[in-house]
């Protein structure tokens, strides 16, 4: 069965002087799927993306989308957002997406229908006859992802598309990616904003040291992190958690024991004795947390 | 080729619409053809205004430039005259006794006008008749040395300041795109060729705007001004030739530019990295501008035929004085070959560097193919 999906796969990178930025690192994204790549800063997730753009050349591994590796016709049917933004500073708004558009072979009428579309949908259709310089960042981030959507891309490939914004922005431009992601799109985007890609990602990618340490769905990661039982008990006797598994931390007369596995109802009884149980169920790791475990 | 065509339309928009674009073009509009003019202010058709008390006037009329104007005014005593003159409505008195008040030293011209005019008329008074001497020349054709000269300075000038500051717009707009990383999704859509072609061929039309507007201005200004009589035969051809050879020199140095600006990512080291290109360039235009002062060195001779310099010396030297056909024919192919190379190796070179940013490229490394 030919693959539907993005896919990549073992890419490896060596800059000079020997430093490893990617160390086989392979992950797919399906059409339809917001994947959220998160890992620290200089984990990998940059080069990455630019090794999927073609912009640099990997030492070994590679990218297909829908079974074919990716040339040059394939990478001008993706819209990207590099890291670094870039924008034509004096060009206008209007101008600069249309140019882009007609760049990606849109035809002129077809240009001017897309680039009208996005500015009403990104709301910057009264900044469309001012320079870029002039615009607010948030302002020309909103300009550098119509670049990026102008010519309706087959694969989204976005580089920290969030930093920087407002809560305001960051839910339009959300709402955007959510709406190319609905009509079949892959979108890669990568953030530090962990929240955020729990919100909004059906699947994440964590990357550390240029290795991939973690990736799958949302619940995916969580049942593989496994449910853990959160106790918080008030006013307990001292020591009452030794000999009980799980991490035990102290909030004022607050006592609260977090437990993965074990014996609950042992747990429970040995609370009920040590004070006031204000708290007790199971809880779900957050996408914050399974980071940090799998990150550290 | 249509992709060519819309980075090249970006480029002469970007530019055109700037005031830096209009108002430069107006400042060289404006002092090329005020040089060209300029002549009739400073040398213009002469015009006397001469008194007489109680004298004939001399036959200044026959020995005097075609188109000057010479009037005589009559007055019955000196004083009158005298006054006159010293109001600045005379240029000189003309007094009994073979006397010419003037009002300070006499223009030199006047005054050789009216001692030859005095001295015919005095052998024309003895009976004598004198048969002027005819001037013939029997060597090579002089009488346009002058103009032509001129007009070799004004080349000279022109194509070096248009073909250098053409070139560092290229230089400036490849490094404006790598330093913003707006070539990271320009080159997911366009081929790196076509877009340093597409950047040449634009700010290349954008300087021959300002070519053709220079040479209509200067054109015109000599055409209002009357020195265009004084142009030798075949002018139209050596400003034909000299708008070619912009084209020619432009590419070359425009191709060797965007590649060498390619290695860098700040406009600060632009430059630096360009020196090689600064070189060639000064070299060129200091060849070329020795021959439009010094015509006919053997030096100029042969690097008129080299590329690059030639694309400056050439047309130096064909406005500077006749040069044979075949000699401008091979030097247009030899620079044809080399624009060809250069654009070769640059498009290659500009591949290879512009997506590596950060530190300075190293152009050995780039030229011996490693990938980024």
């Amino acid at each position: 069965m030919i693959s539907d999906m993005l896919d990549i796969r073992e890419l490896r990178k060596t800059f000079g002087a020997g430093k490893v930025a990617l160390d086989g690192v392979s992950f797919a994204v399906r059409p339809g799927e917001m994947f959220g790549f998160v890992g620290a800063n200089g984990a990998g997730k940059t080069t990455t993306m630019r090794i999927v753009m073609g912009v640099l050349g990997a030492d070994s591994g590679e990218v297909t989308w829908q079974g074919r590796s990716l040339g040059f016709a394939e990478r001008r049917g993706f819209g990207y957002m590099p890291e670094e933004r870039g924008l034509y500073q004096k060009m206008k708004v209007g101008e600069q997406v249309d140019y882009f558009g007609r760049l990606h072979g849109l035809s002129p009428a077809a240009a001017a229908k897309a680039v009208d579309e996005l500015l009403v949908r990104l709301g910057l259709t009264e900044r469309r006859g001012d320079a870029v310089e002039a615009l607010s960042l948030g302002n020309q981030q909103r300009v550098q992802l119509a670049v990026a959507l102008v010519h309706d891309p087959e694969v989204l490939v976005l580089d920290e598309p969030f930093s920087g914004l407002d809560p305001l922005a960051v839910d339009a431009l959300a709402e955007v990616l959510q709406e190319r992601a609905r009509g079949g799109v892959p979108v890669i985007f990568s953030s530090h904003q962990l929240e955020l890609v729990e919100r909004l990602c059906d699947s994440i990618g964590i990357i550390s040291a240029g290795r991939m340490v973690a990736s799958g769905t949302v619940d995916e990661l969580r049942a593989a992190e496994g449910e853990r039982l959160r106790v918080v008990v008030r006013e307990a006797k001292p020591g009452w958690a030794d000999g009980l598994p799980g991490e035990l931390t102290v909030a004022g007369d607050r006592e609260i024991l977090v437990v993965r596995g074990g014996d609950d109802q042992a747990i429970l009884r040995a609370a009920l004795e040590a004070g006031r149980v204000e708290h007790f169920g199971a809880e779900r790791p957050s996408i914050t947390e399974i980071f940090k475990e799998a990150v550290s | 080729m249509s992709h060519l065509l819309l980075v090249a339309g970006r480029e002469v928009r970007a530019q055109v619409r700037t005031r830096a674009f209009v108002i430069g073009l107006v400042i060289s509009v404006l002092v090329v053809g005020g040089i060209a003019f300029a002549p009739r202010f400073l040398g213009g058709p002469d015009s006397y205004t001469l008194g007489r008390v109680q004298v004939q006037e001399l036959p200044l009329k026959a020995l005097a430039p075609p188109d000057a104007e010479i009037t005589w005014r009559a007055y019955d005593d000196e004083a009158a005259a005298r006054a006159a003159m010293l109001d600045g409505e005379l240029d000189a008195v003309l007094v009994p006794g073979n006397r010419v008040l003037t009002d300070g030293e006499i223009d030199d011209e006047l005054g050789l006008l009216l001692q030859s005019a005095n001295r015919e008329a005095q052998i024309g008074a003895s009976g004598v008749t004198i048969t002027p001497l005819t001037m013939e020349s029997v060597g090579a054709d002089t009488r346009y040395q002058g103009a032509r000269r001129g007009i070799a300075t004004v080349v000279v000038l022109v194509l070096f300041l248009m073909i250098f500051s053409s070139v560092m717009m290229v230089a400036m707009g490849v490094v404006e795109e790598k330093g913003s990383r707006i070539v990271e999704i320009l080159l997911s859509s366009i081929r790196p060729w076509q877009l340093l072609g597409g950047k040449i061929l634009g700010l290349g039309a954008v300087g021959l705007i300002n070519m053709v507007a220079i040479v209509a201005a200067g054109l015109t200004g000599a055409l209002l001004s009357g020195v265009i009589a004084d142009f030798p035969p075949g002018t139209t051809g050596i400003v034909l030739g000299v708008v070619a050879w912009f084209i020619l020199g432009y590419a070359f140095f425009a191709a060797f530019a965007g590649a060498l600006a390619s290695l860098v990512s700040r406009q600060e080291e632009v430059g630096n990295v360009l020196q090689p290109m600064t070189l060639l360039v000064m070299l060129s235009y200091g060849v070329a501008f020795y021959d439009s002062v010094q015509p006919g060195s053997t030096v100029a001779r042969v690097l008129s035929l080299v590329p690059p310099f030639s694309s400056m010396v050439m047309p130096v030297r064909t406005a500077a004085a006749e040069v044979p056909l075949w000699e401008v024919a091979l030097s247009a192919g030899l620079m044809l070959a080399a624009v060809a190379g250069v654009l070769a190796v640059g498009a290659k070179v500009y591949e290879r560097a512009v997506l590596r940013t950060g530190a300075r490229v190293r152009l050995a490394e780039v030229l011996r193919g490693n990938k980024p």
